[in-house]
């Protein structure tokens, strides 16, 4: 899928940018892009650290396997492949938590070890699992409690009510939290051969996949 | 009070996970150090990810390709609700992060904060992830090639959510 959208989106952007004699614009933007790329990894590297250093302390005292067990029942819906006790459910369980809590930095390199537990479990094949997706659309549906870079825009700009959006916020990311949930499902199904006739379309899926 | 919450969230999970690791006896200085080894090596790997997804994004913002698709995409938008001020933002916002916070602080000083408009622009902000970015960085950390139906759920997942926002800064009006 990536495959297909960075080639549309390269190739639309260039021959658009050509025409319509913008080609210095899209040159400038296709150098600067890579050492604007580097900066954020930069900081993505501090924050990797940081993070997975406290996520390894977290797990030894033992709050991630506590934070699992409460979400337990929840999990086992949205992720059926994720066997009982497996680190993962507790490497879910806290990247939720930063999303939640919109701890920024921290969300995302918790997110990318929940991720990677998940495809362990999957036998790190490069095709993802249902639980993998599910995983990855739940955390694009940016559930936050508190917008704080929103709310202080609004504030710059003059709002005499920054937070008065936040009850929208919470229905808006409800509702598309759902609907992925909901579409994440049906897609899975859609797009699962049955193991009776075999794998034919390149879509090979592990036994750990039809489980769920 | 809001500043406060979100500014102590983070200090307060660290001093949590800190004072119960000590308590129990962990070696809290040792764990924490192998932990951020690993993270380091993670974030490596995903640079190579990085410097492709956003070339592939600034080459889009520069081409001009937003403002094409927002002059075609203007009339049937209207006809199902959507204001063309909000357009842009629409069409930008699950592919990047950085566009679509410049587009959405330059658009709410012109509608004004506390206008509909203002209102929906910051409740799309707030409830929507630049959902392609996220994949990316996720997926290819895990060094998975073949994402399956995760891209067209996210995205079905954020226009449902985009459009939520809409409807409901429209109720409360």
């Amino acid at each position: 899928m990536l495959n297909v959208i960075w080639v549309v989106m390269l190739f639309s952007g260039i021959v658009l940018g050509l025409v319509t004699g913008r080609e210095k614009e899209v040159s400038d933007a296709f150098l600067s892009s890579c050492s604007q790329a580097v900066e954020l990894a930069l900081v993505m590297v501090g924050a990797m650290c940081l993070w997975s250093g406290l996520m390894r302390v977290a797990e030894k005292a033992g709050i991630v396997d506590a934070l699992a067990r409460l979400l337990k029942g929840v999990f086992r819906f949205l992720f059926p492949g994720v066997p009982k006790g497996h680190p993962a459910n507790g490497a879910i369980a806290m990247s939720f938590s930063a999303d939640l809590l919109g701890l920024g930095n921290a969300a995302t390199p918790l997110g990318i070890l929940a991720m990677k537990e998940l495809s362990n479990i999957n036998g790190n094949s490069p095709i993802a699992s249902n639980d993998m997706v599910m995983f990855g659309v739940i955390n694009a549906a940016c559930i936050q409690l508190i917008p704080a870079t929103i709310l202080i825009i609004r504030q710059q700009a003059g709002s005499t009510d920054p937070s008065g959006i936040i009850p929208c916020v919470w229905v808006a990311s409800f509702v598309s939290t759902v609907t992925g949930i909901i579409a994440a499902k049906a897609l899975a199904r859609v797009g699962r051969i049955p193991p009776k006739y075999g794998a034919g379309n390149g879509k090979r899926l592990k036994p750990s996949d039809r489980r769920g | 009070m809001m500043d406060f919450l979100s500014n102590a969230a983070i200090p307060a999970v660290v001093l949590l996970i800190v004072v119960t690791a000590y308590i129990r006896g962990v070696p809290v200085f040792d764990a924490f150090v192998e932990g951020a080894k690993e993270g380091a090596r993670t974030a490596f790997d995903i640079l190579p990810v990085m410097v492709g997804i956003l070339a592939g994004v600034a080459v889009l913002n520069g081409s001009g390709l937003i403002d094409m698709l927002t002059g075609l995409l203007q009339k049937p938008a209207e006809a199902i609700g959507i204001p063309r001020e909000i357009l842009p933002l629409l069409l930008i916002r699950p592919f990047s992060g950085s566009a679509s916070l410049g587009l959405f602080s330059e658009q709410i000083t012109r509608v004004g904060p506390d206008t509909f408009l203002g209102r929906a622009l910051s409740t799309i902000m707030g409830s929507s992830e630049t959902v392609l970015y996220t994949l990316a960085v996720y997926f290819g950390a895990a060094n998975v090639k073949n994402t399956r139906h995760a891209v067209a759920a996210s995205l079905i997942s954020s226009y449902a959510g985009m459009l939520a926002a809409i409807f409901i800064c429209r109720i409360i009006e």
